[in-house]
């Protein structure tokens, strides 16, 4: 029986909030954004569906951290921009994360299967079939 | 500047008054500076938006940006709190402690009532046992007399000359048809009968006072089940209340 789709989605979702963080992270270690760029650079180069509204609470929230430092730059057209860049603790949580990013992505990849456990298998598999 | 067309800046506004409405608890500055920065995005994302019809282009990017209080959601800083946190208003924390302690859904005005209920009742009570003490009071003060009349004759005749007990009218004429001895007996008796009403009121006094307790009870738990609906009935209607939309014009080019 195949899993729900809705129960799927809402994993995914899950999945993808526990990382957005981070993500917002990875693009501000690598150069100051506001709002809008930060979510054209998810969006285009991270190929994920993003919702739109969902990244400044967490730029909020990593601001209210200190995590990331805000400022008002004019804007040649239209009003003015609030960039925001990884402060120096920020970058160096983010270089903790992302190892620990690393290490959960390796464990969740890694090839579990044991030679034993690929011979019993096989094994059960003869007997069904005699 | 931001120089959108009338409607444009009109479903703009409305939208940046839903967020500002999810924002009314936070303070002035954080709200304000949060509002700029939708504002900037809201300009950002149309202007970067390939939709000819103006409608659908600001549709388009709001559909995007999701609604307000996803927005908004509950990971403000500091005090940018939930969508539904205007319960959190001091005037509703107050109100909601009288709910909680009185069963209330009328406001002050109920509450006023309610005490004035209740003190009108406690009222009746410490009248009703100010009462039975007089009585107890005076039957004993009946029974000193009694004793005095009888034990001491002599004593008696000098307070009534002195002026301290009088005994005039119909009861002093009756009285004085009867022996001093008898005398006193008749105001033990009548001492006696004071004594047994005082003590008979303070026994009703009990069942009165259960009774009343049990109205009182009777009370609160119809207030405590009218607001328990009123409160039921407020939150799904305003689970099934679409957001409201604001009233102000839109700021340009700050």
């Amino acid at each position: 029986m195949e899993y729900p789709q809705d129960g799927r989605d809402r994993r995914i979702a899950q999945l993808r909030r526990g990382i957005l963080e981070l993500a917002v992270m990875a693009v501000l270690y690598h150069g100051r954004h506001y709002g809008y760029s930060l979510i054209r650079v998810l969006s285009e180069r991270g190929s994920i569906p993003l919702k739109e509204g969902t990244i400044y609470p967490i730029l909020a929230r990593l601001n209210r951290d200190g995590l990331v430092g805000s400022e008002w730059v004019e804007s040649v057209q239209g009003p003015p921009r609030k960039y925001y860049a990884l402060t120096s603790s920020g970058r160096q949580l983010f270089d903790e994360l992302s190892q620990e990013l690393d290490s959960l992505v390796s464990l969740v990849q890694r090839n579990w299967k044991t030679p034993d456990q690929s011979e019993s298998v096989g094994k059960k598999l003869a007997v069904r079939k005699g | 500047m931001n120089n959108y067309p009338e409607v444009v800046a009109r479903i703009a506004n409305d939208y940046l008054e839903r967020v500002k409405a999810q924002l009314r608890l936070a303070p002035a500055r954080e709200r304000d500076e949060f509002l700029r920065e939708i504002e900037s995005h809201l300009y950002e994302a149309y202007r970067q938006t390939p939709i000819d019809d103006d409608v659908a282009r600001i549709l388009a990017v709001l559909r995007n940006l999701g609604e307000p209080a996803e927005v908004v959601a509950c990971r403000l800083p500091g005090t940018m709190m939930c969508s539904g946190a205007k319960r959190n208003l001091p005037l509703y924390v107050v109100g909601g402690i009288f709910i909680a302690l009185f069963g209330i859904p009328l406001g002050f005005g109920g509450l006023s009532v309610l005490v004035g209920l209740l003190l009108a009742l406690a009222g009746m009570v410490a009248a009703f046992y100010a009462t039975a003490g007089s009585i107890l009071l005076a039957g004993a003060m009946f029974i000193l007399l009694g004793l005095s009349r009888i034990l001491l004759p002599g004593l008696f005749d000098r307070l009534v000359e002195l002026g301290f007990i009088q005994l005039g009218g119909p009861v002093g004429e009756f009285l004085d048809h009867f022996s001093p001895s008898d005398q006193g007996l008749f105001m033990l008796l009548f001492a006696c009968v004071l004594v047994a009403v005082g003590l008979g009121m303070l026994w009703l006094g009990r069942y009165i006072f259960r009774g009343l307790r049990f109205l009182s009870g009777l009370l609160f738990d119809w207030i405590r089940r009218l607001a328990h609906s009123v409160r039921r009935k407020l939150g799904r209607e305003n689970r099934e209340a679409p957001p409201q939309v604001g009233q102000v014009s839109f700021a340009n080019g700050k």
